[in-house]
């Protein structure tokens, strides 16, 4: 770049061909996108910067990667073997048996295939996230320009791809400048798009967290108990993750559900410190309903908090400490829940039967 | 429910004190940092926030809960109104103009009603009022400050070192020289001495006022009254002048007698500085909560090393005013309580905006030991690159083949739509050597055709306002 003071006045080439900023990703080009450029200069990546810790015994790890992929190409190979005697044997039986189990067969491994697919896709995506995470992170506490906009825009595409997102989008175009540098511009896109995604988000959360305490607490069975809390907590967070832009399926999602807990009991127990002065007072409030819905509760708090790291997980911008979402908003609506439904089967029917002639007076 | 009534009222007057939702905010700067521009802005800012939401950083504005802002008059009824409607009226008229420059104090309160967000408050108090007063004043006024620390002995001795720099030689050899042979033994009649002393101190005005003209450089040896006087025009208190000989300033001035010139021009000295100077601090300083200091780095940035050398032993000479510690001699006279400063370069429209950074890092380097100390004190320190008016928009264009980022405006004199490009910001301290390499050419802009019924175009006025009142809106 030229360090000389220079003047295009209207007749000058230059002063014609001038772009308005406002059409982004004039600076882009020139620098590449900065993803791909973050990617290459692994050095500026925060993580690998700071990250202190064991060598990685490489010939170790490259036998233990070879362990899966091999183990399943083995099972695949033998079952396809197996499959493909099985269906042979059958048609010298009978060839409409063979058909049918042919075709059952081919269906199996299509289906199969494309859910591989899919996860595979969801894999990559939860990456590509990542990846964006941790390029906001760095242009966040970098005092650069013209950077961001490329990464949010890329953002605002895989968001739009599953959610609606036009009103807050929208929002965000009437808000920047071409001022604005690049921490205020994802500051801005955190104030706007995602704070709209945060609230959907939190409602999701609530729901599920509140639902599942009430099932729990309804439920007779502990095994049923258990079966509840998975199913509740994987449809909530594919729906997160759908929300964020970042749909996660089976496979995928349960390298996720790994990451979830692995957090929660990382960053949570911080967090648990924070909160157990809260959690003893509720205790108390719990236990006096009865052992059942404190289960309950417990467990819907369990959910809420696996939520809530879904979304610091799935969230492209990190929460910043006035906007983080708080367990103590969904708590109460949890015991709210609860409470309710143990009021209604203690009073039971009378109760009922009062209420209605009321509204009737 | 005369009683409910009664208690509702006393209990929302409760916190409104409680909380202290009053502000003043003092604007201080150097002549020609742009306080009169600063102070138009915000009041537009916030007079058109409850309308337009415009302000993206003001977080109250940002979730809506402002509902309406008014100018008011102000409880000191002795301190004059700001001209807000006169300074608009230049900006948005026909030929648009930069509003005067101030001549005296001046004051300006909005109250901004809004609806209060903390969850706790929320149920005490549905919505309530901020009140902030920004009071503004003629930056000359400023360099008198340091003054306060000095005697007389001192201030000349700043003097000789300020009078004899290399570019402020030539401009004042001559009244040094009729400086340095005055009889300050004299024992004259008193009117004739009198009619002497504003002889030579109207000639050692004269002379640094051209200077001045030229460079527009800021220092001690011109106490600010000698550049705007305000009512004190031919007051006797102004007339007086460093003393210059240096053998004189090795004695002891306890064997001069009380009418002797010396002791005659000391007097003035201390007069200006105990009846001048301290009521003005003292009426400006006190209930002063936030504070904005304005520094024009573009200007400095242009007129090189030793304008650079100034502003900063000016800089840190105000901010160590402003550092509050206990034995603080600012602290004993007038008890100030500042929280939060902010000192901000303007005119940063002038610069590309992806060299903000620089301009903003290039303006901490140059304050950091005076930040660093009002900081340590407990005060809030932020700095920040803004424009308070903005007369540019930035575009992207081909220069030698390469993508450049410049500022697309009018040029002053011939109104010609002109891109710039100013050169390459530095973002660090410079040497000598690296000052006199420095090729920086900050053409300032016309200002654009402006609406009445939009808000002034601006660059993180926004993130000022959140700064300076931002937490008075919960």
């Amino acid at each position: 770049m030229s360090d000389k003071p220079v003047k295009f006045y209207t007749k000058d080439k230059a002063h014609k061909d001038a772009e308005k900023l406002l059409e982004d990703n004039v600076l882009g080009d020139s620098s590449g996108s900065p993803l791909t450029e973050s990617s290459q200069n692994k050095p500026l990546l925060p993580e690998s910067a700071v990250k202190v810790g064991f060598k990685g015994n490489k010939a170790k790890s490259w036998l233990r990667k070879l362990f899966w992929p091999s183990l399943s190409t083995f099972i695949v190979f033998a079952a396809g073997y197996e499959a493909y005697g099985f269906v042979t044997e059958l048609i010298e039986t009978n060839w409409l048996l063979g058909a049918v189990a042919g075709l059952i067969a081919s269906a199996v491994v299509i289906s199969g295939g494309f859910a591989l697919f899919k996860g595979w896709r969801a894999r990559r995506q939860f990456k590509k996230r990542e990846q964006q995470q941790a390029t906001l992170r760095r242009l966040l506490s970098d005092n650069s320009y013209g950077k961001a906009s490329q990464v949010l825009e890329e953002v605002t595409h895989d968001i739009e791809e599953y959610v609606n997102v036009t009103s807050l989008e929208n929002d965000f175009e009437k808000k920047k400048q071409q001022v604005h540098n690049d921490h205020e511009l994802i500051q801005i896109y955190s104030g706007t798009v995602l704070k709209g995604l945060d609230k959907m988000a939190i409602d999701i959360v609530t729901k599920h967290a509140s639902e599942a305490a009430a099932m729990v607490a309804l439920s007779p069975l502990a095994a049923a108990d258990m079966a509840l809390v998975a199913w509740r907590s994987s449809k909530m967070i594919e729906q997160l993750s759908r929300l964020y832009g970042c749909p996660q399926t089976a496979l995928g999602r349960f390298e996720m559900t790994k990451r979830v807990f692995k957090n929660m009991m990382l960053a949570g127990a911080s967090e648990l410190v924070a909160d157990a002065g809260v959690e003893l007072l509720g205790k108390s409030l719990t236990a006096t309903i009865s052992a059942k819905a404190a289960q309950g509760i417990g467990v819907g708090v369990l959910i809420a908090r696996m939520g809530l790291q879904t979304m610091h997980l799935c969230r492209p911008v990190p929460f910043g400490q006035e906007n983080k979402p708080r367990l103590g908003q969904i708590r109460k609506s949890i015991y709210q829940k609860v409470a309710g439904l143990v009021k209604t089967a203690s009073t039971g029917k009378s109760d009922k039967s009062k209420d209605t002639i009321e509204k009737k007076k | 429910m005369d009683l409910i009534d009664k208690v509702k009222t006393k209990s929302n007057e409760l916190i409104d004190r409680g909380l202290n939702r009053n502000v003043r905010i003092a604007v201080t700067g150097l002549s020609g940092a742009g306080k009169t521009a600063f102070t138009t802005s915000m009041i537009n800012q916030l007079l058109q926030a409850p309308i337009e939401e415009h302000l993206t950083f003001f977080s109250v504005n940002a979730q809506s809960r402002m509902q309406a802002c008014k100018l008011t008059q102000h409880q000191e009824l002795h301190i004059p109104s700001f001209d807000y409607s006169g300074a608009l009226t230049h900006l948005i008229s026909d030929s648009p103009q930069w509003p005067e420059s101030t001549r005296n104090v001046s004051q300006a309160q909005i109250k901004c009603r809004f609806r209060v967000g903390h969850r706790w408050i929320k149920k005490l108090q549905s919505d309530s009022t901020v009140t902030v007063e920004i009071v503004d004043y003629p930056g000359e006024w400023l360099l008198d400050l340091p003054l306060l620390a000095m005697d007389y002995k001192s201030w000349s001795k700043a003097c000789i070192k300020y009078l004899n720099s290399e570019r402020r030689k030539q401009y004042t050899e001559g009244i040094q020289n009729k400086i340095r042979a005055f009889d300050y033994k004299s024992l004259q009649d008193e009117t004739a001495l009198a009619k002497e002393l504003k002889g030579v101190a109207n000639e050692y005005r004269a002379s640094l006022s051209s200077y001045r003209n030229d460079y527009n450089d800021y220092g001690l040896a011109l106490p600010g009254r000698f550049i705007l006087p305000g009512a004190l025009a031919d007051a006797p208190t102004l007339d007086f002048f460093p003393v210059l000989n240096e053998d004189l300033l090795s004695l002891d001035w306890e064997q001069f007698e009380q009418n002797s010139s010396l002791k005659v021009l000391e007097k003035r000295f201390n007069y200006y500085k105990e009846k001048v100077i301290k009521p003005f601090f003292e009426e400006y300083f006190t209930k002063v909560d936030r504070q904005i200091v304005l520094i024009d780095t573009c200007s400095v940035l242009e007129s090189g090393y030793e304008s650079y050398q100034d502003l900063k032993d000016t800089v840190e000479r105000l901010l160590e005013g402003f550092s509050y510690g206990r034995s603080n001699w600012l602290k004993r006279l007038f008890s100030p309580s500042i929280d939060k400063l902010m000192i901000a370069t303007t005119k940063v429209d002038l610069v590309p905006p992806d060299q903000h950074s620089a301009m903003e890092s290039f303006m901490q380097k140059m304050v950091a030991q005076a930040k660093n100390n009002v900081g340590y004190e407990g005060v809030e320190v932020e700095t920040m690159a803004i424009s308070a008016v903005a007369t540019s928009e930035p575009v992207a264009t081909e220069h030698e083949g390469e993508k450049l980022l410049c500022v697309k405006g009018i040029e002053e004199h011939s109104g010609e739509s002109v891109i710039h490009y100013p050169g390459r910001v530095p973002s660090k301290g410079l040497s000598r050597q690296e000052w006199n390499d420095l090729d920086i050419d900050f053409a300032p802009f016309a200002i654009p055709e402006l609406s009445e019924d939009e808000a002034l175009p601006h660059i993180r006025m926004d993130k000022v306002i959140e700064f300076l009142i931002g937490d008075k809106f919960i």
